[in-house]
């Protein structure tokens, strides 16, 4: 094998998903992002986020999430709904309820299937009341975003060592605060985002 | 002597007590591993839409 040259790039606490030598720590925290790219088929990183999902099964670790997901969930249903009606005028359509109808289906197809993948881990579900005060903190301290601080704080206050993550403002943080596991199409925008 | 602190925001401990996660706890009702694998297959088989969804339709920027 031919020796790497160099030094390493270093990892600023950023790791891919897809790397099967990844180690999982117990507990592991879930953004929404990943969730939904998981659960809906046709998401471009469906296949690494439903195969991460089944890698945190098969080690047996428990997740950690707020109580944030779900509500942002059932928003994205309804944003699915009415983009497939308005397409990229959606925002605009936002009180069309002939949307609606479609966007609740949308919503217990969802939910329903985020029930059926906790069913098959042990979960921790942190109150939003309780994440908020040290998400604010996060909010003032690095300029992450609110509801990324929602999702960073629930994680940290449940001692989640890492959260899985598409979204690269979590690279906010200093690496001693969350580890990211994220895609590997993400690793080098969120080592470059991450100062500490 | 050492003293341990812990780390608090606003006054509270920023980690919950091993007591405070135990009853936040919601254990898996899959209990068989090949029960949980065929959760996981369920849950992200088969559910397609006609968009792509972004960070913005779940109200991130």
């Amino acid at each position: 094998m031919t020796p790497v040259r160099g030094r390493q790039p270093a990892t600023r606490g950023v790791y891919a998903i897809e790397d099967p030598a990844l180690l999982l720590p117990d507990p592991i925290a879930l953004d929404t992002s990943f969730v939904v790219e998981a659960l809906i088929a046709t998401q471009p990183l469906h296949a690494a986020c439903a195969g991460f999902l089944a890698r945190i099964v098969e080690t047996g670790v428990s997740v950690v999430s707020s109580e944030l997901l779900p509500v942002e969930l059932a928003e994205a249903a309804f944003a699915i709904a009415l983009k497939e009606r308005w397409g990229g005028q959606w925002r605009r359509h936002r009180t069309d309820g002939r949307a609606r109808r479609r966007g609740g289906r949308l919503l217990t197809d969802t939910l329903s299937r985020y029930e059926t993948l906790l069913s098959s881990i042990d979960h921790f579900p942190v109150p939003l009341g309780r994440a908020t005060g040290l998400a604010t903190t996060l909010m003032t301290d690095y300029g992450i975003a609110s509801y990324d601080a929602v999702h960073a704080a629930s994680a940290i206050i449940a001692g989640a060592e890492a959260i899985v993550t598409k979204d690269t403002g979590f690279a906010l943080l200093p690496a001693s605060r969350l580890m990211l596991y994220t895609d590997r199409s993400r690793l080098a925008s969120c080592r470059t985002k991450r100062q500490h | 002597m050492r003293t341990v602190t812990t780390k608090q925001t606003n006054g509270r401990p920023e980690r919950l007590s091993p007591e405070e996660l135990a009853a936040l706890m919601r254990p898996a009702t899959a209990k068989s591993l090949e029960e949980k694998r065929e959760a996981v297959r369920r849950a992200t088989s088969g559910l397609r839409i006609k968009v792509r969804v972004t960070p913005s339709m779940y109200g991130r920027r």
